[in-house]
């Protein structure tokens, strides 16, 4: 196999605000190969986004990453090693943040973001903003950064680019502007590109033309990218390999088509049910149950526990890592006691009663203590 | 529609407008108790003195009349005549008008020069100290009145200090002669600026305050900009994020504050001109006032709204050119 091309190992960021310490990323790992599209799933405040901003480093205060290391082709943009009093500190080879900015942000690693009506500057011209980040990460003069500019968006599918380059974002619809940073991330020629929910502001129609656009430029320039997204079915359409995100950690991790026919972890599973899938029918959708909990405070032992259909009294207490449950010779892990591997007696556990479970004391958003209550009860 | 057309228009609709201020200043004046022929002759005026008095300024024709003339006087050039000074209106607010222009311009360009990097830094270190303390200064600025900011300069500069000269203005373009203790052109901009440098602070501060709180807000919202992320992560240096993509977005309220402070500091000039015994517009109108001068009230007044309007005029202009959002009117 070849090497990584990103390498995420037990990344943890944490945010610091005044009600307590957010652990919005809490030691999620996974690799990016060349070439191929990552997912990277999960609902609202799963803590994807910020697992996407820690790789590039731009965490927004209070947010810090804590723990962990991040290696992109030999290089570290993140590390840590224990200084002299025993305290982690920066390692060596960390990137410094003046190298980050200029060998890294644009030009190796580049980013959509979720917002094209936002993203885009209004007081500038769409080409100006393009030209200006070409000129930048590719070392170009101005008139040739320009002329780029002007072919990007005709690759991007904008008509007429000359006239258009000179116009402002807001004379450009939601799936032009997105079409705008889709050709700002492909023109700094980077080997990998973080996709932030790129789709999710626009309506179906614009989407399906934008995954086209994606895949075919993808295959033109043999870029590795993140795709960020709480849509399976976008998933289903684009993604080589996907990790199943909840309250901050990764929870199954397979290929593509191990986890749509092999579904492994409950919570995956539960996704899944929420979305129509062509491949079957079904009388009616099945949501999942609640919210998810707050990552301030999140529950014991397995996190899903709270919602999970399948939660049994053991889940609260065992917090466990995710294995290899794989059936073929593509690694597929998961994290759910319920597999025997974990071997921690969920046979034999009582079931919980939690809201998913069918449970009548459960509200929408059973907390903790709730949850033991109604085991206790039994 | 370009920008020429625009300006074009606007100075267009601008006309109504200013008919309009005619209008109300005109019937406003004249309703003024009290009487300025009598306030010019004293107690006990001859008839016939009176008579000649009005018949000369046209005071025994019926207002309506009056009226009509005064206001093809206006469309003409013509501003009547003052009755105190027994000059022409337009030729006393000639003389006055520099005087007030160069106040005010210097405030603003102080108050613009001091406000904009004072909330920059606010906004860039939001929360830190230099933030409190130019939130302060703002805070207080905004809620002291430039009277009494112009006696303490006083007392303070030019009385205890005697640093600066607590009265009067000298125009740097005045004649040498003219100007005690100046040989030179360069001497006379320099006791110029000597004389001008109190009354600017004392009539920049409330902009300068009123500016940074805009600024600092302004570069707050845009600093968390979408646009800034993304520049951010396309690897733009923080100086460049600052200067270009933040800065240029932040200044829409900002010019829209510096547009409608153009108004607050005519009525601020009027009260600064008044403590530094300044002879400027300000001193002008309430002369006009004081004395019952019909014209001479209705014709400042009447520059008073003229420097209006041409600041907001100025405002819509400088926005269409910055923001492309603004269109000319026969976009839809």
């Amino acid at each position: 196999m070849t090497t990584p091309l990103l390498t995420v190992d037990n990344l943890k960021t944490q945010f610091f605000t005044e009600d307590g310490t957010v652990r919005a990323v809490d030691g999620i790992s996974f690799d990016v190969y060349p070439g191929e599209i990552v997912g990277l799933v999960g609902e609202s405040g799963a803590g994807k986004s910020v697992a996407t901003s820690s790789i590039l480093r731009l965490v927004d205060s209070p947010g810090e990453i804590v723990d962990g290391t991040i290696t992109f082709k030999e290089k570290t943009l993140f590390g840590l090693e224990a200084g002299p009093d025993g305290e982690p500190r920066p390692s060596e080879e960390m990137l410094t943040e003046e190298e980050m900015r200029k060998e890294v942000r644009g030009r190796e690693i580049a980013i959509i973001f979720q917002d094209p009506m936002e993203s885009l500057n209004p007081v500038f011209t769409v080409g100006g903003q393009l030209r200006e980040f070409i000129e930048l990460n590719r070392d170009l003069p101005t008139e040739e950064a320009k002329q780029e500019a002007i072919d990007m968006l005709r690759e991007v599918g904008i008509p007429d680019p000359e006239n258009r380059y000179d116009e402002y974002p807001h004379q450009f619809s939601g799936g032009m502007r997105q079409r705008v940073l889709i050709a700002m991330a492909i023109a700094c020629r980077p080997d990998l590109i973080i996709a932030d929910e790129p789709t999710t502001a626009l309506d179906v129609t614009v989407e399906g033309q934008i995954l086209e656009l994606v895949a075919e430029l993808q295959e033109k320039y043999d870029t590795a990218f993140i795709w960020v997204t709480h849509d399976m079915s976008v998933v289903a359409e684009i993604c080589d390999r996907v990790n199943v995100m909840y309250l901050g950690e990764i929870i199954e991790q397979a290929h593509v088509d191990d986890l749509f026919y092999n579904t492994k972890h409950p919570y995956t599973q539960a996704l899944l049910n929420s979305i129509p899938r062509p491949d079957e029918t079904i009388e009616e959708l099945d949501p999942i149950k609640g919210v998810m909990p707050e990552a301030i405070n999140p529950p014991s032992g397995c996190r899903f526990h709270s919602r999970c259909p399948e939660a049994r009294e053991v889940c609260q207490r065992v917090h466990p890592e995710p294995r290899d449950l794989s059936a073929n010779d593509r690694p597929h892990n998961a994290a759910c006691v319920k597999y025997d591997v974990f071997d921690v007696g969920y046979d034999a556990s009582p079931p919980l009663e939690t809201d998913a479970t069918g449970g009548f004391s459960a509200g929408l958003t059973q907390t903790e203590s709730e949850a033991e209550a109604d085991g206790g009860d039994r | 529609m370009g920008l020429a057309r625009y300006t074009l228009w606007r100075v267009v609709q601008a006309v109504p407008v200013l008919i309009g201020i005619i209008t109300i200043t005109f019937f406003l004046a004249n309703q003024i108790p009290g009487d300025p022929v009598q306030t010019m002759l004293g107690p006990n005026p001859g008839q016939e003195q009176v008579e000649a008095i009005q018949a000369r300024y046209g005071l025994d024709r019926p207002i309506h009349e009056r009226y009509l003339s005064y206001l093809s006087g206006v469309a003409a050039g013509n501003l009547g005549l003052s009755i105190y000074y027994d000059r022409p209106v337009l030729e006393m607010i000639m003389l006055r008008l520099p005087v007030t222009l160069l106040l005010m311009l210097s405030a603003f360009a102080f108050a613009i020069a001091t406000a904009i990097p004072l909330g920059i830094i606010s906004a860039k270190r939001r929360n830190k100290p230099a933030d409190h303390v130019s939130r302060i200064v703002s805070l207080i600025g905004v809620s002291t009145p430039s009277f009494w900011i112009g006696l303490v300069l006083i007392i303070v500069f030019a009385f205890y200090l005697g640093w600066f000269p607590a009265r009067g203005l000298v125009l740097p373009w005045a004649d040498p002669a003219d100007v005690r203790g100046a040989e030179t052109q360069f001497q006379v901009i320099r006791t110029a600026a000597h004389h001008l440098f109190l009354p600017m602070i004392a009539l920049g501060t409330l902009q300068m305050a009123q500016i940074t709180r805009i600024e600092r807000s302004a570069m707050v919202d845009s600093l968390q900009g979408e646009y800034v992320k993304l520049a951010r992560a396309y690897g733009v240096p923080e100086s460049t994020i600052v200067r270009k993509h933040a800065f240029q977005v932040a200044q829409l309220p900002v010019i829209t504050i510096i547009g409608l402070g153009l108004s607050t500091a005519l009525g601020g000039a009027v009260l600064t001109e008044t403590v530094f015994e300044i002879q400027g517009m300000g001193r002008l109108i309430i002369t006009a006032i004081n004395n019952q001068d019909y014209e001479l009230i209705m014709g400042t007044t009447f520059m008073f709204g003229v420097a209006y309007v041409v600041g907001v005029i100025i405002t819509d202009i400088a926005y269409a050119y910055i923001d492309p959002r603004v269109t000319y009117g026969d976009e839809t």
